[in-house]
């Protein structure tokens, strides 16, 4: 019994930080039928920000955060100026192929700026585990499951509470007539795709304490956030929270009680048996057809 | 017959006398090509290999150059692809037109590239791809320049283990391993030696190559409870195992892993240098190893790249290419690439990593060299008679540096 909750503890744990990482994914599709290939990207980008940071200044790789995300907003917000603006009304297809293209370009600069060497960042407490009761919680997840549950609720926040947030969802469902109720709906689009890469940042601050990475690493990620995205329903925030965590506790039992080498497949499985049941996802809507992208 | 290092050296002196009667019809460079992987999950060992490949180039063309002729190095970037390997290979052949081939790094990639070698008949000397199923495939072309295939590479170490008096012997096991062709065997290696010698195995599991988390996997050996841990890691999966281990607080008494320790300040910046005391591990070359031409290659290196430590996997590049140009010495052109291989098969090289020799599927015939991290460096402890200090039984986690 205590085996079996030390696994769902390690699951939730590692689907609250999968949460955060996928949560921009998803808001960028839902607002603007965008699949960011660079997304994973972005992630490692913060997560080299964080070590650098840390390394040069001191500063508390997790604390980091406060700076880590407004500057990794910034590359998003710049990014989509410059690259994707230009296509986003074009077929997804091609949004695929220019973020897949982005992906590469940013390792690429990682690579020139960091080296292909393997990164880790380890505060004092990156090794370190809260025990009770013969559990063990290490500190740096629970740490990072408590800041990732932080900024969701604000990111939800600002969906659900705000104008901006109603002015996005507007601008989502049907942005010709938010256009003609005076949202400018390239703007909204801009600042929802430098948001969802704000939230991969927050992501990467936090999985760059957890676990190694060079600059290819973005691969292994973007393989998970997608295949969380879509367990969800694609564009749903909600989805993506419910998915990764599914995601991460189908990964941590499997590894448990079945076999960690099937630990990265069975929750794809997992993935494909929904998909079968429900096309649109666990939480998601089917697309609407009649919408105009501005 | 066996040749030595001497004879190659000798060769190599009077190389340029050779060259008008063989070496092709060119008089421009010899063009070397290899496709490593510069970037994705393998860019760490695959930049040091192209380090390794860069000293030796230099250090060649400085000496007057391979058959009195200079050596230019034409590297691609494979992104630790297995499709783009082949590719890579394909267009070196075909396009670059190279006279002769250097391996990529780690037996994923270079068991497809392999095959393009010798599909094409040319001498194919890898410097790190020690599994087995690289040997079971009757190629002629193919060398691997390391000491051992990757079953072997942990057999100094068990025999090691295997030998201590019974109260200082681990009484149980754990078996760890990324699902790896290279990784697997050599963890199998042990294992195999050690269940002989009555170590019970307690946990083994495999793991995949895309695993970040490993938590799960540390919660359930801890639960194991086993003397010894013998984990069959590359890189980033050895610093992300240990540091789960030091989380949950499952610190054995005994701690063997493959590959991750012997990248120095890279392994102790990962899982943190008090981490490192008493860690083992095979490693390949020392930067003090009393072997022909190592300290020159150590001197260059560190003028070149501006830093104090020499990782392996650039020896292991530099080193491949030594084999190489023995074999072309040898034969006296780079034209006939069927004797090259016959002459390899048959003789001995001296490397920076020590005397080198292969059998008939090109696999190597020796011993590797067991490291282990004491007081905050790396030590090679086994075979004795090449070690920098005795090994002493035990990790000590919060002891190190």
């Amino acid at each position: 019994m205590t085996e079996l909750l030390q696994n769902l503890l390690l699951g939730l744990l590692l689907g609250g930080v999968y949460a955060l990482a996928a949560s921009g994914l998803t808001l960028i599709f839902g607002v603007m039928r965008v699949i960011n290939i660079a997304h994973g990207a972005f992630l490692i980008l913060a997560s080299f920000i964080t070590y650098w940071l840390w390394d040069a200044f001191g500063i508390d790789p997790l604390l980091a955060i406060v700076i880590t995300t407004p500057i990794v907003f910034a590359l998003g917000w710049v990014t989509y100026k410059v690259v994707v603006s230009p296509i986003r009304t074009a077929p997804m297809a091609s949004t695929v192929l220019l973020t897949f293209g982005l992906a590469l370009v940013v390792e690429g600069a990682m690579g020139e700026i960091w080296g292909n060497n393997s990164t880790a960042v380890r505060p004092s407490y990156a090794d370190e585990s809260f025990i009770f009761g013969g559990l063990f919680l290490p500190k740096a997840q629970v740490y990072g499951g408590l800041i990732a549950v932080v900024v969701l609720v604000l990111l939800w926040g600002v969906l659900t509470k705000t104008w901006l947030g109603r002015a996005i969802r507007a601008a989502a469902t049907n942005p010709s007539s938010a256009e003609l109720v005076g949202i400018k709906v390239s703007a909204v689009a801009a600042l929802v795709f430098a948001l969802g890469i704000a939230a991969a940042g927050a992501g990467g601050a936090i999985t760059g304490v957890l676990y190694p990475f060079v600059p290819g690493s973005h691969y292994q990620w973007i393989a998970r956030l997608l295949a969380i995205v879509v367990l969800g329903g694609l564009g749903s925030l909600n989805g993506a929270v419910l998915g990764a965590l599914i995601f991460g506790i189908a990964e941590t039992l499997t590894a448990a009680y079945v076999s960690p080498s099937w630990a990265t497949a069975v929750p794809y499985a997992i993935v494909f048996l929904v998909l079968l049941i429900r096309p649109q996802g666990l939480l998601g809507t089917r697309l609407r057809e009649d919408a105009v992208a501005a | 017959m066996a040749l030595t290092g001497v004879l190659a050296l000798g060769l190599a002196a009077c190389g340029g006398d050779d060259s008008e009667g063989g070496g092709g019809d060119s008089s421009g460079p010899i063009r070397i090509g290899s496709s490593l992987p510069l970037t994705g999950e393998f860019s760490q060992p695959g930049q040091a290999a192209k380090q390794g490949y860069e000293v030796w180039q230099e250090m060649v063309n400085d000496a007057g150059g391979l058959l009195g002729r200079e050596v230019e190095l034409v590297v691609k970037d494979d992104a630790s692809n297995q499709n783009t390997v082949v590719t890579d290979y394909n267009a070196l052949i075909s396009q670059d037109k190279v006279d002769l081939l250097l391996g990529t790094f780690s037996s994923l990639l270079n068991l497809p590239a392999s095959a393009v070698a010798e599909k094409n008949q040319m001498l194919y000397v890898e410097p790190a791809g020690g599994s087995p199923d690289m040997f079971n495939r009757g190629f002629k072309y193919l060398f691997f320049t390391q000491q051992a295939t990757s079953n072997l590479q942990g057999k100094v170490f068990a025999e090691w283990v295997a030998a201590l008096p019974e109260d200082q012997r681990p009484k149980t096991a754990a078996y760890p391993t990324l699902d790896d062709p290279f990784a697997a065997p050599n963890v199998a290696g042990i294992q195999e030696i050690l269940e002989a010698a009555g170590v019970e195995t307690v946990y083994q599991e495999t793991y995949a190559i895309d695993t970040k988390n490993f938590d799960t996997i540390v919660n359930a050996m801890k639960n194991a409870d086993p003397d010894l841990v013998v984990h069959g890691a590359q890189f980033e999966d050895g610093i992300g195992l240990t540091r789960s281990m030091l989380k949950a607080d499952f610190t054995p008494g005994m701690f063997y892993e493959t590959n991750a320790p012997s990248f120095g300040a890279q392994y102790s910046d990962g899982i943190g240098m008090e981490n490192t005391e008493g860690v083992i591990y095979a490693v390949s070359h020392s930067p003090e190893a009393d072997t022909p031409g190592n300290a020159e290659f150590v001197a260059k290196y560190k003028e070149m790249f501006g830093t104090d430590e020499v990782p392996e996997d650039a020896a292991d590049g530099y080193a491949a290419a030594q084999v190489m140009q023995a074999a072309v010495e040898a034969v006296g052109n780079i034209d006939d690439q069927e004797a090259m291989a016959s002459w390899l098969r048959e003789n001995e090289v001296d490397t920076i990593l020590g005397s080198l020799s292969w059998d008939e599927t090109g696999a190597p015939t020796g011993e590797f060299l067991i490291g282990q991290w004491q007081n905050g460096k790396p030590e090679i402890v086994l075979p004795a008679d090449v070690s920098t200090a005795d090994i002493e039984p035990g990790w000590h986690p919060g002891a190190g540096g």
